[in-house]
């Protein structure tokens, strides 16, 4: 992402300073007011209530650092949905990641029917989110569901329920994850697109193999993609919802295996109405959330190639 | 990307192969795992709108795509299956759809348009905040949202999910729309002051029917994630006769449990399908979003 | 009369000044001209005339009005842009007559005017097309013709030809004088081409860095250039520039030592004995069969381009000096060889240490 340039021509003449203000707060107005209203003020107001223990009715009494205090040392909860998220986080991103890569790469190779197979890996992305495919995943991986039919019928082997075993409930919704691996794999083909041939050619010319070539050469040069995909996969995983409370029937369940901390969020704020621990718990979320991503940032320099 | 950006044809097929040394028989076998792959990728989709017009005895001993025995039972079933009719809250997620639709590109565009060619003080630091917003999770801002909407008295009606789009909440569309007008030659605008247009008339006579693509875009991603939201629903519509298509489904699912699911899928089918529709119609657009967003510049 | 007036004319970027004091004044239906190396400023000077371009010091007036606060629309001028910038989306009907829409104008007036400049410009058969089914030239007539509805006192054009191919550029050119001679409006055109500046203009302004270097008929600054940098801008190939030592200097002339070589000439020189000078000698002036004037000796051939109508001859001179010889015809001319090169002394120019140009 850039930012904009600033050596840019002014608009236009020297009066306009002042009308060009005008327009330019003008066209802005609607973002500003969303800003503040939507964005910054929530944001402000949200810290404040997790230092309290607003209930949505009813006064909010300050309780200082009592959330807080409570979901690091009394709240067994809290590190049940840590640990789900997490599982979540650092098994579907990579996964996603390496699927979608070796994809594009694949598609990448001059292939007709790119056009085809793109859209098709693309359609899980646009639709997985839904109810519909939370419900349908629900029965493919029920005891009677498809997976055990298919596999029954192909090898006879008897599946258990693997939606409702809680040591496997947890990975159909990382493999549902990873099903939508096809927007990351649009912005991989986009970037190998932006790799110049020529490149190759020489590489071919100095006698580099196809192995070494992606490894020297594709690699490198995609890992400012890379670094995106990364971190844009890893805020939407931590963000996971819909499809643990459409399979859980919003529990977070069985035995609290797919209590993704969204969900506990959804039920601490909406279920159990503790609006200040709730705050206190999405606070925590957002702090996580922007540990990672200014890691990964801090890392990148180490890894990721800017060509400037 | 002057020219890029508008002809929109940044990651068509590439022509030249590059890769001459692929021998035919590699080449086939690649066909051949891309083709199994996304077989098996859409096989549950496809084994889900072919269970729903089969008997429910079928769907738990079938496998196949083709219904032995074809039927629309399970849709009659599914569509009068809760006490207010799927229709009826197809036509709430279509309002509400719409509406976003209609908030994202009226408001992300101005903001887009402020953002990249027009001066003022500032603007440098609000974008800076505009990318930022980008990041941030909406978690950190919902309960008092939530607070703010249930004190206006907006809970349980669709003020909370559409009067936000109008104030440029969804920042993604902004910064695609700003990717889209940076690529548009400034001489136009410069064309237009010597026309003797001031920014309002640069911006609808020059800027929008420039951006077609972009706005088409902006919009087809508005209305399918809007149409497959299901979270603030959840929160803000109470009442069964406000419910999105979405979830009308989830509680569909609730009230039949796991004892009728010809009609859920009949249903789940339903949902899908207008996804479906504008993704057959619009997909060059919508795989074109998605790439433009992934790439510096 | 004075149809535009540059007064002390200023423009600066924070602390860097890109337009450092200009001052100018084009009469009506004067065709002038601004050309100077890219980087001069002659297209930001040209900006801020058209009001696309804040004016950080200065006057500019039009009509004897003070322009500085105007709205570029309501200076009574027109621009054409280097890429034409036609919108894309309007026919070229509509390109023509949007700006008269937003002026409000009759519509019965602005079909009038639209089927003028049509006519004129022989794009009537193309008025229903969309830019994109045009070719560059028919673009570049668009665009002219956008400019000539508004019938405007001033058209600027900012390098309008340097999105053509060699040959349409040529045409081109000379439609534009010639529309400049059928409308007679005041026009100012920015280049870095000095073809297009000798051929276009009624007046030439030089710039270089912010600053008005020269300016005058093409001639004038042809024949009698200011200083070293406009020699050697304006004239193709370049004008040579040889070292020499000024002697002997009184009333009626100079006498220059050109390596050994003494030669007078009837410059009036206000220099002292000694002085390091530049003489500049256009390549088209040099001669090999001419007997009298300026003799600077064998040239030692090193390289010859034969471009049918005239032969270029890059050599040295016996001091080592370097010399572009430009000969008109066809001749037998081979690297190696030698010539002896001559120059008639009213040809020559004569440039100081500071690279100002001596006597008139």
């Amino acid at each position: 992402m850039s930012t904009l340039r600033t050596t840019e021509r002014p608009a236009a003449g020297g009066r306009f300073r002042f009308g060009d203000s005008l327009a330019g707060y003008g066209f802005l107005a609607p973002w500003l007011v969303g800003f503040f209203l939507l964005t910054l003020g929530p944001a402000i107001a949200s810290f404040y209530l997790s230092l309290t223990d607003y209930s949505g009715l009813g006064a909010a009494n300050w309780v200082g650092a009592e959330n807080y205090v409570r979901i690091a040392t009394d709240d067994p909860r809290f590190w049940t949905a840590m640990n789900v998220t997490f599982t979540f986080v650092l098994l579907s991103v990579p996964l996603k990641l390496i699927f979608a890569l070796a994809v594009a790469v694949a598609l990448n190779r001059g292939l007709a029917g790119l056009s085809f197979f793109r859209a098709i890996f693309y359609l899980p992305s646009l639709v997985g989110g839904s109810v519909a495919v939370a419900v349908l995943w629900r029965q493919v991986f029920a005891g009677d569901g498809l997976l055990n039919q298919a596999l029954n019928a192909l090898f006879g082997f008897e599946g258990p329920s693997w939606i409702s075993n809680p040591s496997t409930s947890l990975y159909t919704l990382v493999l549902l994850a990873v099903w939508q691996f096809g927007s990351s794999m649009i912005i991989f083909l986009a970037g190998l697109r932006q790799i110049p041939q020529d490149m190759y050619e020489a590489a071919s010319i100095d006698g580099a193999s196809k192995a070494r070539q992606f490894l020297k050469i594709t690699l490198p040069l995609l890992t400012p993609v890379i670094f995106f995909n990364a971190v844009i996969l890893t805020i939407d995983a931590f963000k996971a919802f819909t499809s643990a409370f459409v399979i859980s029937d919003g529990t977070g369940g069985p035995i609290d295996s797919t209590l993704f901390y969204t969900l506990y969020l959804y039920q601490e704020a909406f279920t159990n109405f503790r609006f200040g621990y709730a705050s206190a718990l999405a606070w925590v979320l957002v702090l996580i959330i922007a540990f990672f991503t200014a890691m990964s940032f801090l890392t990148a320099r180490f890894w990721v190639h800017y060509d400037d | 990307m002057t020219d890029a950006a508008l002809s929109t044809t940044t990651i068509a097929p590439r022509t030249d192969t590059g890769e001459p040394s692929v021998s035919p028989w590699k080449r086939a076998l690649l066909y051949a795992l891309l083709l199994a792959v996304s077989f098996l990728m859409l096989y549950p989709l496809l084994w889900m709108v072919a269970s729903s017009f089969k008997p429910d005895s079928e769907i738990f001993t079938s496998t196949g795509l083709v219904p032995a025995d074809l039927t629309v039972d399970a849709y009659r079933r599914g569509w009068s299956g809760l006490s207010i009719g799927f229709g009826w809250m197809f036509f709430n997620s279509l309002v509400i759809s719409l509406l976003v639709v209609i908030g994202n590109l009226f408001s992300c565009s101005m903001a887009a348009y402020a953002f990249t060619r027009l001066r003022f003080k500032g603007r440098g630091f609000w974008f800076t905040l505009m990318l930022g917003t980008l990041m941030m999770p909406q978690h950190a801002v919902l309960i008092p949202q939530y607070v703010m909407f249930l004190k206006l008295g907006w809970v349980n009606s669709i003020l909370p999910l559409v009067v936000p789009k109008f104030l440029a909440i969804d920042a993604f569309f902004i910064f695609l729309m700003v990717q889209f007008f940076r690529g548009i030659p400034r001489e136009l605008d410069e064309a237009a002051i010597m026309d003797g247009c001031g920014p309002l008339r640069i911006f609808l006579k020059v800027i929008l029917p420039l951006s077609t693509p972009v706005l088409a875009t902006a919009a087809v991603f508005s209305f399918i994630w809007t149409w497959d939201d299901f979270f603030a629903p959840l929160i803000y519509l109470n009442d069964i006769e406000k419910y999105t298509a979405q979830l009308g489904l989830r509680t569909f699912v609730d009230s039949t449990g796991t004892s009728d699911w010809g009609s859920l899928f009949a249903m789940s089918t339903l949902t899908v399908l207008p996804v479906f529709i504008l993704f057959i119609l619009f997909q060059r657009l919508l795989i074109e979003g998605i790439a433009t967003t992934g790439m510096k510049r | 009369m004075t149809t535009l007036a540059l007064n002390k004319i200023k423009k600066s970027f924070g602390n860097l000044d890109i337009i450092r004091g200009v001052d100018l004044a084009i009469g009506s239906g004067e065709f002038v001209v601004f050309v100077g190396p890219s980087g001069c400023g002659k297209s930001t000077l040209l900006r801020m005339i058209a009001g696309l371009e804040p004016i950080s010091g200065g006057e500019l007036s039009i009509g004897g009005e003070r322009m500085n606060e105007r709205a570029a629309s309501e200076r009574g001028i027109a621009m054409v842009f280097q890429s034409y910038a036609l919108y894309p989306h309007m026919s070229v009907y509509k390109n023509m007559s949007f700006g008269l829409e937003t002026a409000k104008m009759p519509k019965p007036e602005i079909d009038k005017r639209v089927r003028k400049a049509a006519d004129i410009l022989q794009i009537t058969h193309l008025l229903e097309r969309k830019p994109k089914q045009l070719s560059g030239g028919q673009r570049q007539r668009v665009a002219i013709g956008r400019a000539i509805v508004r019938d405007p006192k001033i058209f600027l054009f900012d390098e309008p030809l340097s999105n053509l191919d060699a040959e349409l550029r040529v045409q081109t050119r000379v439609e534009i004088a010639k529309l400049h001679k059928d409308i007679g409006a005041t026009m100012i055109y920015v280049t870095h081409d000095q073809v297009e500046a000798m051929t276009l203009a009624d007046r030439i302004v030089v710039l270089r860095a912010g600053v008005i270097e020269q300016h005058g008929t093409p001639l004038e600054i042809y024949n009698r250039p200011a200083n070293r940098f406009v020699a050697g801008f304006i004239g193709s190939p370049k004008m040579n520039f040889l070292d020499v030592v000024a002697s002997d200097v009184r009333d009626d002339g100079v006498s220059i030592d050109l390596a050994g070589r003494k030669a007078r000439l009837p410059i009036e020189a206000r220099v002292v004995d000694g002085a390091k000078l530049s003489l500049g000698l256009r390549p088209e002036h040099i001669g090999t069969d001419e007997t009298g004037g300026l003799d600077l000796g064998a040239l030692t051939v090193v390289h010859v381009e034969h471009l049918g109508g005239q032969t270029v001859v890059y050599g040295r001179l016996v001091d080592g000096q370097s010399l572009t010889v430009a000969l008109d015809g066809q001749r037998a001319i081979s690297a190696g060889s030698t010539l002896a090169v001559r120059i008639a002394a009213e040809n020559c120019h004569l440039f100081d240490e500071a690279g100002d140009r001596i006597g008139k």
